[in-house]
């Protein structure tokens, strides 16, 4: 074949490679019992060569997971070099160290051989439905009370599975059944990317992967790095302090010094707080994911994710810190902290790039409530109910309203709670002025109220944030509103909290709004006037926030004595 | 003597498609689209029709009708000035949406706007529970001072849609009362009639998008039908669904929601029925035209239906990012790969194709009107696939040299490739990204590519069916007689057919086949009455499905029932459920979400297959590319109808508006009823 065309040949390859790792994650939803993979995405599939160097990842990924994926392989290989493994082995793990920071999220590992040769792995990590431990261990001190870690181990051995193991997993989990039928969906999921890979290799002719893997990754790397050289070069600082406190009642600092040199990130997070014994420490697999995915988000978002990806983003995080925590620190609920890294590295980036940043966000962290008891008809209940708060706003738009980001959950539909629960919804309305005011104003957050009608007490685990700091502007922007979480006319929870619930209590949700970018008095005075007409924000908060004059007789902008009032100012 | 005239009325042209059953003869024609009243381009196009069979519109039995009207009205934004009415609390349902991103990576993604905007969504008080009892009974005179304040505004079209209206309407029923007793100038539509299906996102964006079209359809539908009884058309306007059925024109003006995807559908039904013809129980339709490649897979003969259908996207071709239209709808995919796609080198140093594509106008850069990039059809013309002297039957003299230059320019210079190996780097890419959109379409589904025949059309399929079933594995392809109308071919395959649901969420073990008769006998009944209105006196066949999963699941599978005792419903979800995700649970418990009807008249619909005669050759050859070698080769150039039994490639056969490409090695044979046979080479 002419030398040009095997420009093709190889666009071709990658394509494909691509299309196998997407054949894995749909054969994965399709085949896997737990609802997270199937209505979430809560999973991650990549192909590997035969060094565990990463080719390719699924397109749909959750983020968290995919910050593993560069290292996992090779981990597993440290206690499994090739020369130990056989056609027909499968490799599991679940350590958060090795893997995606807590016990749910347990990784399957396929060595594919081709010819007899070994060419390389498909691996899919899934959230699985328990892992044992406590249930719902928010208060969880050490990673012990959390669930059973598997190390590195061979699940199946040249096709026959490792009985000792099974039994182990099955006496140490809830519902063992849906747990071994989504451990069995992952090696099916992987054997069909064992095939595709196979397929590939016959087709074209390929002896090893090596080259393509080299190739691959080199654009992907070339590539990110074009876009990061498009940013000016330069150093900075920048820290964000969470409202969840250390062990001596101190805020949680998430400290970066961020650097730009030609088409490299160097992060270093020196003076971020010790790790806390609370379950929201972030393994550095986590860490690492939060701190490409800003990147990868905010410069190229079709960018193919394979271990090029990965390298001009170079991180440094002093261990035992709450962004790289030792054995055995808790990390259940990591994502309560670790949201907050894609806010500390936006917030330095705005000191460079402004106009490529998100102002912080209403969705950090992520709000989920958790019901269980018995119904009217004696059947038990456990479900969720999940509705988030407002985007940030950028340097040209504003912040949309009520999203999930950076994770990527659906919203609980009312009237399918409803039937499933002896709860009624009462409202689930926007909240207006919730958006943080700006130039471009925060996504705004919305009420929640549910109201229980059971005869028997309901329990709950009612979690969310900002509820003593909202989301902060941006250049001159002014912050979003602040979450809430109250029992009927109680005090509003001073944090996450479980709470007992009987008959006619209202439980009264307030998710945060985003954060506004620019002054506010900057705001188009249509854009007001819009946001006004459509009950966005109220004619009290466009004069005082807005700069703007209100006619009290039509409650619309007046834009003759707008544009006085501005000037005069 | 039987004559059925197919129109579909698209964004450029009109197409007509008339159908002799006794003579099996087949009559086309084209005419522009007259987009501010698409009325008056069907109804010029009647005209020539008429003048060339005079008496056509007395003589004619049926004429089906699919439009765009729907569709464009809601990406335009061009519908009513529309209102929702909600229950109290709940005035943002439409713009909180699922909350879910589209798109994990992009930080800036956008949702479309809400059709209704936030002032004209208002609240009323009432509240009825899941069960559908009444929590707080309607303020009819707060609903009367609301819709009062929203005419004073402007507002033409309601929706309605009131939490846990699918359970009991009478909420509903009751405002649509009120608007009848005090003459109020208001079209309705209620969530109750158009989607009575749990989830109020998806209900209520269904409804919305229901008002907002209503008083345009009536409108167009209104005029065309006056404009046919004028001329002589005795028989009802039967409207063709995105479900795949086709309904007469007062039940296709009372929900238009259903409408919105007519045009592509009946591609897909043409392809059922061409494979069929062939003896495939499994087909992939394959429809390759200008802008876009739509696949659909057809398995054991049933077109596959989803309600997870959507319009409006931000992204054309990122699922989520649009606004969901829950009624039913044909499943299919469609991605950036049309003839008018633009080829690219990406920052990767990839050939890159679409989405973006040239428009009519410019168009590709070898129409020699202004466009500039290189598109897929300049590639086709450079590597000899499509003769420039002989473009649209003639119509149109296109410019090889821009072709190239366009080509060097955009994707040659850049690869370090000659013009004509960059053309076959092109055709390629795409013929990759076809194949590789319709493998995971079909893996998605379950379904087995080595039992199918792909059928093959639009202007582009034909020319690349060849390399994409070659990459699929797929042995055989159709093609039919005239594959650049083949939709409005598909509207004369369609029966008259409505499907009807209602969710009733109930437990397996709560199930009785008394419980269950309750909701199906009112669905029948309503199903009955639209299918009669099409077909009267048919007698009509009723399908009965349940939307299952087990308690907590957030998806639900579609169930076909045959019997309604608990057992048989078990039985029935374990094996969908089996074939979809390879096994199932017996530990855990199924319940029914959601119950549906499908009524389709038992009518035999005449084989829509025409045999124009066979005519005399006209052969020529061309040099053309030939990927197995890489290098131009000399291909027998014949119209399509001059075939007269086997023809091997390498050849080209040219259709009016299309053109075949039989590679090296394959052999294609001309069957009873004018389509193509044509089989690929062994050993690739």
């Amino acid at each position: 074949m002419s030398e040009p065309l095997d420009g093709l040949r190889f666009q071709v390859l990658w394509s494909r490679l691509i299309s196998v790792a997407d054949e894995i994650a749909t054969t994965l939803v399709k085949t896997a019992f737990s609802l997270i993979v199937r209505d979430n995405h809560d999973y991650a599939c990549a192909l590997y060569d035969s060094r565990g160097v990463m080719l390719a990842q699924s397109t749909q990924c959750t983020p968290g997971q995919a910050g593993s994926t560069p290292s996992v392989m090779r981990d597993m290989l440290n206690v499994y070099p090739p020369e130990t493994l056989n056609d027909g082995d499968v490799l599991i793990c679940n350590d958060p160290w090795i893997g995606a920071g807590h016990a749910p999220d347990v990784f399957i590992a396929t060595p594919i051989f081709h010819k007899g040769v070994l060419a390389g792995f498909a691996c899919t990590c899934a959230h699985h439905v328990d892992m044992g431990g406590r249930l719902g261990a928010t208060d969880a001190r050490d990673v012990y009370e959390e669930g059973v870690i598997i190390p590195v181990s061979k699940l199946i051995v040249e096709g026959e599975q490792n009985d000792e193991l099974f039994r182990l997993i099955t006496r140490n989990v809830r519902t063992p059944e849906k747990v071994m039928g989504d451990l069995r969906a992952q090696i099916s999921a992987n054997h069909v990317g064992a095939e595709g890979i196979r397929r590939m290799m016959d087709e074209f002719d390929l002896t090893t992967l090596t080259d393509l893997s080299n190739a691959v990754s080199e654009r992907s790397e070339q590539a990110l790095r074009s876009a990061i050289a498009t940013l000016p070069n330069g150093t900075v600082s920048h820290e964000v302090l969470h409202e969840i406190t250390d062990d001596d009642g101190q805020r949680l600092k998430l400290a970066l010094r961020l650097e730009l040199i030609d088409g490299t990130v160097k992060l270093d997070f020196t003076g971020t707080s010790p790790q806390v014994a609370k379950p929201i420490n972030a393994v550095l697999n986590i860490t690492r994911a939060y701190c490409v995915f800003p990147f990868i988000a905010t410069l190229c978002p079709d960018l193919p994710m394979n271990a090029g990806a990965f390298r001009p983003i170079e991180i440094d995080v002093p261990e035992g810190t709450v962004l790289n925590p030792t054995y055995p620190a808790p990390g259940m609920y990591r994502s309560l902290l670790s949201y907050f890294t894609v806010e500390v590295i936006m917030g330095a980036l705005q000191k460079l790039a402004p106009e490529k940043v998100m102002a912080p966000s209403g969705t950090y962290p992520l709000w989920i409530q958790k019901f269980a008891g018995t119904r009217d008809d004696g059947r038990e209940f456990v479900t969720h109910f999940n509705a988030q708060g407002g985007q940030g706003a950028f340097h040209d738009r504003d912040g949309v309203t009520a999203v999930v980001f950076p994770g990527n959950i659906a919203s609980t539909s009312v009237e399918l709670f409803e039937y499933e629960t002896p709860m009624l919804v009462r409202k689930r309305a926007l909240t207006p002025d919730s958006g943080g005011p700006g130039r471009h104003r925060g996504g705004l957050g919305q009420e929640t109220v549910l109201e229980t009608r059971a005869p028997m007490p309901i329990r709950t685990a009612l979690s969310g944030g900002r509820f003593h700091h909202p989301a902060s502007g941006m250049e001159g922007g002014s912050q979003g509103s602040k979450g809430e979480i109250r029992i009927n006319d109680g005090a509003p929870f001073p944090h996450s909290d479980r709470a007992d619930l009987v008959t006619g209590d209202r439980v009264t949700l307030r998710q945060p709004g985003g954060g506004g970018f620019g002054p506010a008095s900057e705001r188009d005075p249509a854009s007001v006037d819009a946001d006004l007409r459509e009950g966005y924000i109220t004619a009290a908060a466009a004069t005082s926030d807005y700069a703007v004059a209100v006619d009290t007789v039509t409650g619309r902008v007046d834009m003759d004595a707008t544009r006085a009032l501005r000037a005069a100012k | 003597m039987s004559l059925r005239l197919g129109c579909d009325v698209g964004g450029t042209f009109t197409d007509f498609l008339l159908h002799d059953t006794d003579t099996g003869e087949i009559t086309t024609l084209k005419v522009p689209t007259t987009p501010a009243a698409p009325e008056e381009g069907v109804m010029e196009g009647l005209a020539t029709l008429s003048q060339q069979k005079p008496g056509l519109m007395s003589d004619l039995t049926a004429l089906i009708h699919g439009t765009t009207l729907v569709i464009n009205a809601i990406l335009e934004r061009k519908g009513a000035e529309t209102a929702l009415i909600a229950t109290e609390g709940f005035p943002d349902i439409l713009e909180t949406r699922r909350e879910i991103r589209y798109d994990i990576y992009d930080i800036r993604q956008e949702f479309p706007a809400p059709l209704v905007p936030r002032r004209r969504r208002r609240e009323v008080t009432e509240r009825i529970l899941a069960d559908g009892s009444v929590e707080t009974p309607l303020d009819e005179q707060q609903v009367l001072s609301v819709l009062r304040d929203l005419i004073d505004d402007g507002v033409t079209s309601v929706a309605v849609c009131l939490i846990h209206a699918y359970a009991n309407p009478a909420h509903e029923q009751a405002i649509a009362r009120l608007v009848r007793e005090h003459n109020l100038p208001l079209d309705v539509s209620l969530s109750s009639d158009v989607l009575p299906e749990i989830q109020e996102f998806e209900r209520t964006a269904t409804t919305a998008i229901n008002a907002y079209v209503r008083p345009k359809v009536n409108v167009y539908l209104g005029r065309m039908e006056e404009g046919l009884a004028r001329d002589g058309y005795a028989r009802p306007l039967f409207l063709m669904q995105s479900g795949g059925g086709v309904i007469a024109a007062p039940a296709a003006r009372a929900a238009p929601v259903r409408l919105a995807e007519s045009g592509p559908v009946g591609g897909a039904l043409a392809a059922r029925t061409l494979a069929e013809t062939a003896g495939y129980r499994d087909a992939v339709a394959f429809d390759m035209g200008g802008t876009t490649a739509k696949t659909c897979l057809i398995a054991d003969g049933e077109m596959p239906v989803t309600r997870a259908y959507e319009v409006d996207r931000v992204h054309r071709f990122k699922k989520g990012s649009g606004t969901p239209i829950a009624v039913p709808t044909v499943d299919l995919i469609e991605i950036g790969a049309g003839g008018g796609s633009f080829a690219s080198v990406d920052a990767f140093g990839l050939i890159r194709i679409g989405p973006e594509s040239a428009a009519a106008d410019p168009g590709p850069a070898c129409y020699g009107r202004g466009g500039m990039r290189a598109t897929v059809t300049d590639a086709n013309v450079l590597l000899g696939y499509l003769n420039p002297a002989d473009f649209l039957a003639g119509a149109m003299q296109l410019d090889v040299k821009a072709a190239e230059e366009a080509i060097a320019r955009d994707v040659g210079t850049p690869m370090g490739l000659t013009p004509l190996e960059a053309a076959a780097a092109i055709i390629e890419v795409v013929n990759e990204n076809m194949a590789q959109a319709a493998r995971m379409y079909v893996t998605e589904r379950g379904g087995d590519l080595e039992k199918a025949a792909m059928v093959a059309f639009g202007g582009g399929g034909p020319l690349h069916a060849h390399q994409v079933a070659r990459k699929l594995g797929v042995r055989e392809i159709l093609i039919p007689e005239a594959a650049g109308v083949f939709s409005a071919l598909g509207f004369l395959a369609a029966a008259p057919a409505y499907e009807v649901a209602r969710s009733r969420p109930m437990r397996l073990e709560d199930v009785t086949p008394e419980l269950l008769n309750e909701t199906f006998a009112p669905l029948a009944a309503e199903a009955d009455a639209i299918v009669s209105q099409a077909a009267p006196g048919a007698a009509i066949i009723h399908k009965r499905i349940a939307e299952m999963r087990y308690v907590g699941q957030g998806h639900q599978l579609r169930v076909p029932l045959d019997a309604l005792d608990r057992a048989s419903i078990a039985k029935a979800f374990a094996e969908t459920y089996s074939a979809a995700y390879g096994y199932s649970y017996d530990d855990l418990e199924p319940e029914i979400v959601t119950l549906r009807l499908s009524a389709v008249a038992d009518q035999p619909t005449a084989p829509v297959t025409g045999d124009t005669a066979v005519t005399d050759g006209g052969e020529t050859t061309r040099e053309a590319w030939d990927p197995t070698t890489g290098q131009m080769a000399t291909h027998r150039v014949l119209p399509f109808s001059a075939v007269s039994d086997v023809i091997t490639g390498p050849a080209l056969l040219s259709q009016p508006g299309a053109m075949v490409l039989i590679g090296k090695g394959a052999r294609a044979e001309r069957k009873a009823g004018g389509w193509l046979a044509l089989t690929l080479e062994d050993n690739t």
